[in-house]
């Protein structure tokens, strides 16, 4: 947009003191809509199932090493999963198709300190209504889907955290 | 009452002018590499197509296990990185729709669909790319179909089937709200490949 236009715009706007909410957002998702279970390991060779989390705020995110948005969004992911400690939430970063030599590599740039899971086949993915990556999942302790973000976002947002921590209440 | 009422109508009515008066398409050449950009926005979608180089596409898929023969057909098929946005910035919360086997191009006075992973996926026999191979064309290649609200974002590859260096119209469609949207972007360039660099 030309700087000219971007101005009048902005003008307008705060005349208008339309709340328009800034910066970025989480969709809630309406319905109670249950989560599909999996039972996926991790890339130490730990088993997990979502249905073992209920209770607690679980963010599902399915990622690549390969799609930069997702590398994007992982430091922000790890400081959020270090912020949310004690909180009873769980990070569960699953990767599409690749292995785990691939994985470590690319932490070895990104570290990750939460649970990536090898989803080698794509079996998982397939039952969530994913289109593209990354996609999250924010489920709420009773086992619902609360919040989808398609594409990255910087989860250590203090309004995300808020949003996160409040669904347990 | 009814004169603040005619003043905050006017107002709307003016924003409502100025984001359709500044829809548009912005052009960008990176610097560092010399690929060309195409930033289209308009109401509260935003698509940014940016030139891909064959070799960068080669360099993608000669990492899985796909043959030569289709590394070629996809590197020499005018992929760009393309990323489509909700801005969310009229401050509707509406969401933003768009399907990709609506789009059209136009080049050498022809009109037709863009390439869709899912025909391309189908054409490939086992020995032209694995299964893992494939979960990186059906992951990495553009969603088809998405609704994004605001804040939502998709990146990656969309292919437009004319050869490196081609020069083509987009007729992108999407819907806002429900509302169905178009417009046509002009002049957009395939990356050539590498032996048109030198």
């Amino acid at each position: 947009m030309p700087v000219s236009c971007l101005r009048t715009f902005i003008l307008l706007l705060s005349l208008l003191a339309i709340p328009v909410q800034a910066g970025q957002q989480l969709t809630p998702i309406p319905g109670q809509v249950p989560a599909p279970d999996f039972t996926l390991q991790d890339t130490e060779g730990r088993q997990h199932r979502l249905s073992d989390y209920r209770g607690k705020t679980v963010i599902i995110n399915f990622w690549t090493t390969w799609c930069p948005p997702c590398r994007e969004e992982i430091p922000s992911m790890n400081r959020a999963y270090h912020s949310l400690a004690g909180d009873d939430v769980v990070i569960l970063a699953i990767n599409m198709g690749e292995d785990e030599d691939t994985i470590f590599i690319f932490t070895a740039d990104y570290p990750a300190d939460f649970p990536l899971l090898l989803d080698r086949s794509g079996e998982v993915i397939a039952q969530w209504p994913v289109k593209g990556l990354p996609t999250t999942y924010v489920i709420a302790p009773d086992g619902t889907i609360a919040y989808r973000a398609i594409g990255g976002r910087e989860w250590d947002e203090a309004g995300f955290l808020d949003l996160i921590r409040e669904l347990k209440q | 009452m009814a004169v603040l009422f005619r003043q905050y109508s006017l107002l709307v009515a003016g924003l409502l002018f100025a984001a359709a008066a500044c829809a548009g398409v912005r052009h960008s050449v990176n610097k560092d590499n010399g690929l060309r950009g195409w930033d289209f926005t308009d109401g509260d979608i935003e698509i940014e197509l940016i030139q891909r180089l064959p070799d960068q596409t080669r360099a993608l898929f000669m990492n899985h296990e796909f043959s030569r023969e289709v590394i070629e057909q996809l590197a020499l098929s005018c992929m760009f990185q393309t990323i489509i946005r909700n801005t969310g910035r009229s401050g509707s919360g509406q969401p933003v729709s768009v399907d990709l086997t609506q789009w059209r191009l136009q080049h050498a006075g022809k009109t037709r669909g863009i390439l869709l992973k899912e025909p391309l996926l189908a054409s490939w026999s086992d020995t032209d790319a694995s299964e893992a191979a494939k979960l990186v064309v059906r992951w990495g290649m553009f969603p088809t179909q998405q609704e994004y609200l605001p804040s939502d974002y998709n990146w990656g590859l969309t292919a437009y089937g004319i050869p490196p260096g081609a020069e083509f119209d987009l007729e992108v469609t999407w819907t806002e709200g429900g509302t169905p949207h178009g417009a046509t972007i002009e002049g957009i360039v395939c990356a050539p490949d590498v032996d048109k660099l030198k």
